[in-house]
């Protein structure tokens, strides 16, 4: 194709991306500062800054932050223990399968914040109603993916394993999860994002402190430049955890899925 | 052998019994009062009141209201992600540009967006669908810039042959190529637009489903909460059912229809 000829060199790319986030931002600032959209509506990027700088000092934002991030964290490792055995559980027993698979089929693809009022009935607006619906949102990503994993496992395997003597533990830490990893961990990386996702959006909703919960608390008293500044936080942690996955897959090659 | 002994579970009417099974623990738990009631109503009661519900107006309206946000937001993200993405995918020079802010707002739970779009749009349906297209945007623009990106050269390569005009191309060779990861990105994006739109219901609305669950859930109906909790969850199964017969039907032609099998 001729326009193969006209692409700018890698430097080039890489200095338009810069110029495309700077021009963003000039034309937030310009346009703050020019009075075009009421300061309720747009505060400029430097009082963002600002006012990023003033909550991080006083400990608020980072007491939310870690508030949520506990949650979530919270939540995922629940979900990654309910949902890998059982995963795992289901691809080696037909009974299991049968009696689990109904529900997840319809469970997996229902908006879980939807359950969120139940959460909160049974187990108050704090913590533990966010671990539990975290989990809840994150399990069947998780228990699906484990799922397809360990029962794509090269019967051969097993077979031979089964053969030479393998005892059924020995079958599952030896042959099944060494197998299944590259998958079982995509499946993690999967239920990540969903896990933040759904720790900040049950803050937002059901209060109960958090990054969520100061967002909305924010927006209810139009501190503009507190919604800014914690919306450009999430970003920056949500970019934070892709560089983090990114690093781990390069630094375990094995680890990468063949897709 | 066991599998064929066994075969009468797998049928649509034995996958029913685990759910039966389920709701039989249930009423066991609620009858045996091992849990207080207040906190956990029958299922006798839920399904009384999802009958009330299915004859009265409330949830059929508001339900609709909810349905027709999340689909409006999901049309339109979808239309403009699969050009975004198709953009990305053809021009370096235009990925250059807009690759910092895929990848910024791809990793934003886009749900923190709403009091953004509060305090620009107001409560209301065009926060609801702002939030519902943007999330259902980015696994669009994704999914079609991977699908077109990884178009082989070979077939690149043989429709020129076939004297395939260049704005022919989009159409017969990039768009087919992208359309198992534009439906895998449908799918996506689906689940995420009842997400938002519920999410965003809940907080910024004065109608809508998410709004009725929470107005039941604050006002003490908590079996009328569970009812119209349990007709979203058939709804958004529905839909994504939907969608994989759709993208069986659209994709008949594609060779990863032959394993491809709903689940």
């Amino acid at each position: 194709m001729s326009e193969a000829t006209t692409v700018p060199s890698k430097r080039g790319l890489q200095l338009r991306s810069l110029i495309s986030v700077l021009l963003i931002i000039v034309v937030w600032e310009a346009a703050a500062r020019a009075g075009l959209a009421s300061v309720l509506f747009l505060p400029a990027f430097t009082k963002v800054i600002a006012e990023w700088w003033s909550v991080c000092a006083d400990g608020s934002l980072p007491a939310d932050l870690f508030t949520s991030l506990f949650r979530a964290a919270a939540g995922l490792l629940v979900a990654a223990s309910i949902g890998i055995p059982l995963g795992i559980a289901m691809a080696r027993n037909r009974l299991l399968h049968w009696m689990f698979d109904p529900v997840i089929a319809l469970a997996f693809p229902s908006p879980k914040i939807a359950f969120l009022p139940i959460f909160i009935l049974w187990f108050g607006i704090y913590s533990i109603s966010k671990i539990l619906l975290v989990a809840f949102a994150c399990v069947f990503p998780i228990l699906i993916g484990t799922f397809a994993a360990a029962s794509s496992v090269n019967r051969v395997w097993i077979w031979s394993a089964t053969s030479l003597g393998t005892s059924n533990v020995g079958l599952l830490f030896r042959i099944v999860l060494p197998a299944a990893w590259p998958r079982i961990f995509a499946a993690l990386r999967v239920a990540l994002p969903v896990s933040l996702i759904t720790t900040f959006t049950a803050e937002m909703v059901g209060g109960g402190g958090g990054m969520g919960a100061t967002l909305m608390y924010a927006q209810r008293f139009f501190e503009s430049a507190t919604v800014f500044a914690y919306i450009l936080t999430m970003l920056g942690v949500g970019l934070l955890l892709d560089f983090l996955m990114l690093r781990i897959q390069e630094a375990f090659p094995a680890w990468s899925s063949p897709s | 052998m066991q599998a064929d002994r066994l075969s009468y579970l797998w049928s649509p009417v034995g996958r029913i019994i685990p759910l039966i099974v389920l709701g039989l623990i249930w009423q066991a738990v609620s009858t045996f009062k091992l849990v207080d009631p207040s906190f956990l109503p029958s299922p006798a009661r839920v399904i009384y009141a999802i009958g009330d519900l299915l004859t009265g107006h409330e949830i059929r309206d508001n339900l609709l209201v909810t349905l027709s946000r999340a689909a409006i937001g999901l049309v339109l993200g979808s239309i403009a992600g699969v050009w975004l993405g198709l953009m990305m995918a053809r021009s370096p020079i235009f990925r250059a540009y807009a690759a910092p802010i895929v990848g910024g707002t791809y990793s934003l739970p886009k749900s923190a967006l709403i009091p953004l779009f509060i305090l620009w749009f107001g409560i209301g349906t065009v926060t609801t669908v702002c939030a519902v297209f943007l999330a259902c945007l980015l696994p669009m623009v994704v999914n079609t810039y991977q699908g077109v990106h990884s178009t082989p050269r070979v077939l690149i390569w043989g429709a020129e042959a076939f004297g395939t005009q260049p704005q022919g191309m989009l159409w017969r060779v990039f768009l087919p190529h992208a359309l198992p990861d534009i439906f895998a990105g449908l799918r996506v994006a689906l689940g995420f637009s009842f997400v938002l739109a519920i999410s965003s219901e809940m907080v910024a609305s004065t109608n809508g489903i998410g709004k009725l669950i929470f107005m039941y859930g604050e006002n003490g109906a908590y079996d009328y909460m569970f009812a119209a909790i349990a007709c979203v969850v058939v709804v958004a199964f529905l839909a994504d059912r939907l969608l994989l017969i759709a993208t069986g039907k659209c994709l008949r032609w594609h060779e990863s229809s032959a394993g491809r099998e709903l689940a």
